[in-house]
């Protein structure tokens, strides 16, 4: 059901940009991101909306008053924040649904990607019947055209060290695009994320963004080194049109990208 | 508590992109079968197995350990007693095995193909022809594994090579069949089949004709002279393996589970429409009574009459999905399925399991 309602016409979507510009698999990668991106970017902006909203909560002065006043009720806390949400028409949800509606279309895609490649027997197989005749000739567009630019799309990425040259841990030579993985996921968690917040030190969300930037481009940088690198091209991409999108909507940070930057104290009460 | 939480939100995130981006770099295997009159070799997932043919008895497994490499490539049994097969893993390494103990027998692996092993090599004389995934043909001294000569062919080369004795010739998924000159190192002739060629050519008694199916739904007679055309007979589907030859007929089997019966000679299908069960990817065997088995991905065996193409019975159900053809060693027939119970099942001419190895 998976593979017929979301993989199988994400591949041929992907395939089909594919064979439309040439068999040049990496721009199709990236069109195709941006065809994604642009058709999820309403439940981007709803998420964004419904983050920010949240965000200023954490700093409003009677959502702190009430943390402090009910700190060892949790019943009574948990209806005072019922009562604000429904006073000021907020849904505590709006940020995360979503995120939960983009996240099978964000697998999709990434699935849809690897499966094009086709590096193994059973992968070709696989590919062969998801395959829409009547959109594509399967017989032209296989194998897949897999360079693009110094890289193997089907293959983990790496620059050759000097003949003589190894090391034991980076077997598939110097992994550039890993690089460009964890910095464009750093900039993109640190960009897009709001600053910390000096009027209230518990802030969960700042607590998020922290370990956030640091285990996301550590994990995603993984990935690319280890896996193909049409992933990572997809990886570069979607970070890239990340901090675009939030920059077109006016809700980057460029101070988080400042060490020991701050959010200045709001005075207390004041609405952002 | 707090922390406990962000952490565990971190790992499920990981988790989840783990399962998302297992995809792009492992994958399943595609198991490889050979046999001698004593054992069978099976080279699937992370492991070799020798198996007892008398029994289903493991004799050894290689490697010892669980280790990384994954295995794609159906095991060579040379004439000096070899077992070879390539590998999948960090360093792609394609070994020399002894048949009777699974030690490694060269000083070391052949490490210098720059991608994985999914095409068995070819021995011919005392040099082995092994087509690598990055779409080099390495040319190594059979008796030690040292590298010779490599030529770079095209794309991924995932079909066994064949050999008139003259040229050694090589399928790609580029859709190209070359003809290689092992005394000039160089390409003889190449031809256009329309499409990519994931298994083998089969090469005719007298060496003359090449019959290679692919993922144009046809099968074509080649002459191996010169690359010239001799005959195309269309399928209703693409045909994954190499076709069978027996006398003067060329078996072949689609994916879309119609068998055909060409003759050798002028591509005419005897067979009546034939589609027994299930998408067929491995090669048809023939039997020295004439009898022709076919395995199909729904994890069936069928025996077919070679005149008039009727199944004997209603198949012999081995379970899993079978891919990889089948191969006949005295009076047992080998199969290996995939995602089964077992690794390995042995059938007598009857149909009928008479073991199955489970890879304990």
């Amino acid at each position: 059901m998976w593979d017929l309602l979301l993989i199988n016409p994400f591949t041929n979507a992907l395939l089909w940009i594919y064979d439309v510009l040439g068999h040049n698999y990496g721009v199709a990668i990236i069109l195709f991101t941006i065809l994604i991106r642009l058709v999820t970017w309403p439940l981007n902006g709803q998420q964004l909306k419904g983050a920010k909203v949240m965000q200023d909560l954490q700093s409003d002065k009677e959502w702190l008053d009430i943390q402090k006043k009910y700190a060892k009720d949790k019943e009574k806390l948990a209806q005072e924040q019922m009562r604000i949400y429904k006073e000021r028409g907020i849904n505590p949800f709006a940020s995360c649904l979503p995120t939960l509606i983009q996240f099978p279309i964000i697998i999709g895609l990434y699935q849809s990607i690897t499966r094009a490649l086709a590096t193994t027997p059973l992968g070709l197989l696989q590919l062969a019947r998801g395959i829409y005749p009547s959109l594509l000739n399967t017989s032209a567009i296989i194998p897949l055209n897999s360079h693009f630019l110094w890289m193997d799309l089907g293959r983990p990425e790496g620059i050759p060290f000097p003949a003589g040259f190894t090391v034991s841990f980076l077997p598939f030579g110097f992994p550039t695009l890993a690089i460009i993985v964890a910095i464009t996921t750093y900039l993109q968690t640190k960009l897009t994320m709001p600053p910390p917040s000096t009027s209230n030190p518990k802030d969960q969300t700042a607590a998020m963004t922290g370990m956030m930037s640091i285990y996301m481009p550590l994990l995603l940088g993984y990935f690319a080194l280890n896996f193909a690198s049409g992933l990572a091209v997809y990886f570069v991409t979607s970070n890239v049109l990340g901090i675009v999108q939030y920059a077109m909507m006016g809700r980057v940070n460029w101070r988080n990208l400042l060490p020991g930057a701050k959010q200045p104290a709001l005075p207390a009460g004041k609405k952002k | 508590m707090k922390s406990l939480k962000l952490i565990s939100l971190v790992l499920l995130g990981a988790i989840l992109l783990s399962a998302c981006a297992s995809g792009a770099g492992t994958v399943t295997s595609w198991p490889g079968l050979a046999a001698d009159s004593t054992n069978a070799y099976l080279a699937d997932g992370n492991s070799v197995y020798a198996v007892r043919l008398s029994d289903g008895v493991k004799v050894w497994q290689y490697p010892d350990k669980a280790g990384t490499p994954k295995f794609f490539a159906t095991p060579v049994l040379t004439p000096d007693g070899q077992l070879l097969v390539g590998s999948a893993g960090t360093d792609d390494a394609l070994l020399s095995l002894d048949p009777a103990t699974g030690k490694e027998k060269w000083v070391a692996p052949f490490t210098g193909a720059k991608d994985k092993w999914i095409a068995s090599p070819l021995v011919v004389g005392d040099m082995i022809y092994a087509p690598n995934n990055d779409g080099t043909l390495y040319v190594l001294k059979l008796a030690t594994g040292e590298f010779q000569w490599s030529l770079p062919i095209s794309h991924s080369l995932w079909g066994t090579p064949v050999s008139n004795g003259k040229l050694v010739f090589v399928t790609s998924l580029d859709h190209f069949l070359y003809a290689i000159d092992p005394q000039s190192h160089k390409i003889a002739w190449k031809v256009n089949l329309g499409g990519s060629v994931p298994g083998s050519p089969a090469v005719s008694a007298d060496g003359s004709t090449l019959y290679v199916g692919g993922f144009t739904k046809k099968v074509s007679a080649i002459s191996t002279a010169d690359g010239s055309v001799r005959w195309t007979a269309a399928t209703k589907d693409w045909v994954w393996d190499a076709p069978a030859l027996d006398g003067d007929t060329v078996y072949a089997a689609d994916i879309s589970g119609n068998i055909y019966s060409f003759g050798a000679p002028n591509g005419k299908n005897a067979w009546p429409d034939n589609q027994p069960d299930g998408p067929i990817t491995a090669t048809p065997v023939v039997l020295s009574d004439g009898t022709v088995v076919v395995v199909t991905e729904s994890g069936l065996a069928y025996a077919f009459d070679r005149v008039s193409g009727k199944a004997w019975g209603v198949g012999t159900n081995i379970g899993g999905k079978i891919y990889t053809t089948p191969v006949v060693s005295g009076d047992l027939i080998l199969v290996a399925p995939l995602g089964a119970d077992s690794l390995l099942a042995a059938l007598n001419n009857g149909g009928n399991v008479v073991w199955k190895f489970t890879g304990k």
